[in-house]
């Protein structure tokens, strides 16, 4: 997907939770309307950071497969940021 | 030789599920407090509800005799607090980290060998002083309540030390923990491979399996992990004969390996971060600890203890979560 990225975390090889951690610092720190790029490796990141975002009121734009157990998170944050 | 067959198959199936439904109890505990996400834990629950039903019956039927954990209030608290710590800084629990071995992150094989060898230490070797001295506290008694059901020598549980039947508590608490599991909100997580529901319907009959198949081997007590990683390290060390824990363990790795590799999962997971390697490097030592001192893991506290009705196993389990929770948020709580 091709969208203008306001910020990216590479949480490649981190411990659990640590990428979900930093995902939900990240878009506590931005604006409405802003995009944030998670890149993960570790699954059950890709299952939990999307519907902690959704829970959150952001929209997941995309999960897309960028390698071998690779993956890029889209996240537009929304309007009643938590 | 039957040992080793029996307990392969059994790691074989666990580790299949471990993987698949992700089941690791440090991110059950920690979902629950930090993100207010209920899905490992229902998980969970609800396989612990079933099996409180389903080991008395294997008892009953005079396939097993139950075996809970002995009762060892110092023990079981200050392990349970430095393992529930030690699985957030191992970035999983006993189970978490063995299955994330096979699927190739390099920092759980850094903290499956410091638990591995630090479990030997404080169980055989230069730390036993420690279980010593909390072994003073150790109780177990002769069973006068539900006797036909237990093994001669056991830890006191609920039954026998409120003198009601064990059958009767154990569907009071079945009951008890399905209403929770059925009765109030689950976090939806759509991308799962696992439903919660199928992940605790399909531990059960591993826990089962696993219960008979380890009984018939001589060794009376179900799913665990610490004293497989003990038998491996003896193994490797000393020459002695694998036991079924360990052959457990070996199968738990290599389902897990084989699951992550067919769902394109496995990876060689390096954190650009070297100080997370230091990080659980620590907390693999304090599961050793911990799980030692405690008479068992997360596995053979929760999905074998508890559903025997073990005290042991309740003190336990519920410091876990207190020094997971505290652990947590010291690491990950604070913004």
């Amino acid at each position: 997907m091709d969208v203008k990225v306001d910020k990216t975390i590479d949480e490649r090889g981190e411990v659990c939770p640590v990428p979900d951690v930093d995902a939900k610092r990240a878009w506590k720190s931005m604006k409405p309307g802003e995009v944030l790029e998670v890149l993960i490796d570790y699954p059950l990141s890709k299952e939990r950071i999307p519907a902690n975002a959704e829970k959150a009121g952001h929209k997941v734009l995309a999960i897309e497969e960028t390698g071998p157990s690779e993956w890029r998170i889209l996240i537009q944050i929304g309007g009643n940021k938590k | 030789m039957q040992a080793i067959i029996l307990g392969l198959i059994t790691g074989l199936a666990f580790g299949w599920i471990l993987q698949r439904g992700r089941v690791c109890f440090n991110s059950a505990f920690r979902d629950l407090y930090l993100m207010k996400d209920n899905f490992l834990f229902k998980a969970i629950t609800f396989a612990m509800a079933l099996e409180l039903i389903a080991f008395p019956l294997m008892a009953q039927l005079g396939w097993i005799k139950l075996n809970p954990k002995p009762l060892n209030i110092v023990g079981q608290v200050i392990g349970g607090l430095i393992f529930g710590i030690g699985m957030v800084l191992a970035g999983g629990c006993a189970s978490g980290t063995t299955y994330r071995v096979g699927e190739g992150n390099t920092t759980s094989w850094v903290a499956a060998f410091t638990y591995a060898l630090t479990a030997t230490a404080v169980k055989h070797g230069g730390l036993n002083g420690l279980l010593k001295w909390v072994s003073r506290f150790t109780v177990k008694i002769t069973p006068t309540t539900s006797a036909n059901l237990y093994d001669k020598k056991v830890g006191p549980t609920l039954a026998t030390a409120l003198h009601i039947n064990h059958w009767i508590i154990a569907i009071i608490l079945s009951a008890i923990l399905l209403w929770y599991v059925f009765g109030t909100k689950t976090t939806k997580r759509p991308d799962a491979k696992m439903s919660w529901k199928a992940i605790g319907l399909w531990l059960v009959p591993v826990a089962m399996f696993g219960f008979w198949s380890s009984y018939i081997s001589g060794r009376h007590y179900g799913l665990g992990i610490t004293g497989g990683w003990i038998s491996i390290t003896e193994m490797y060390t000393q020459g002695k004969m694998l036991s079924w824990e360990g052959a457990e363990i070996l199968g738990i790795i290599i389902a897990a390996f084989i699951s992550a590799l067919l769902a394109k999962e496995f990876k060689f997971r390096v954190p650009k971060r070297g100080v997370a390697y230091l990080q659980t490097a620590i907390g693999g030592v304090l599961l050793g600890l911990g799980a030692v001192l405690a008479s068992g893991c997360n596995i053979g506290n929760y999905f074998t203890g508890i559903p025997q009705l073990s005290i042991g196993s309740i003190i336990a389990g519920v410091c876990f979560i207190l020094g997971n929770w505290f652990m947590s948020w010291i690491l990950y709580g604070r913004s």
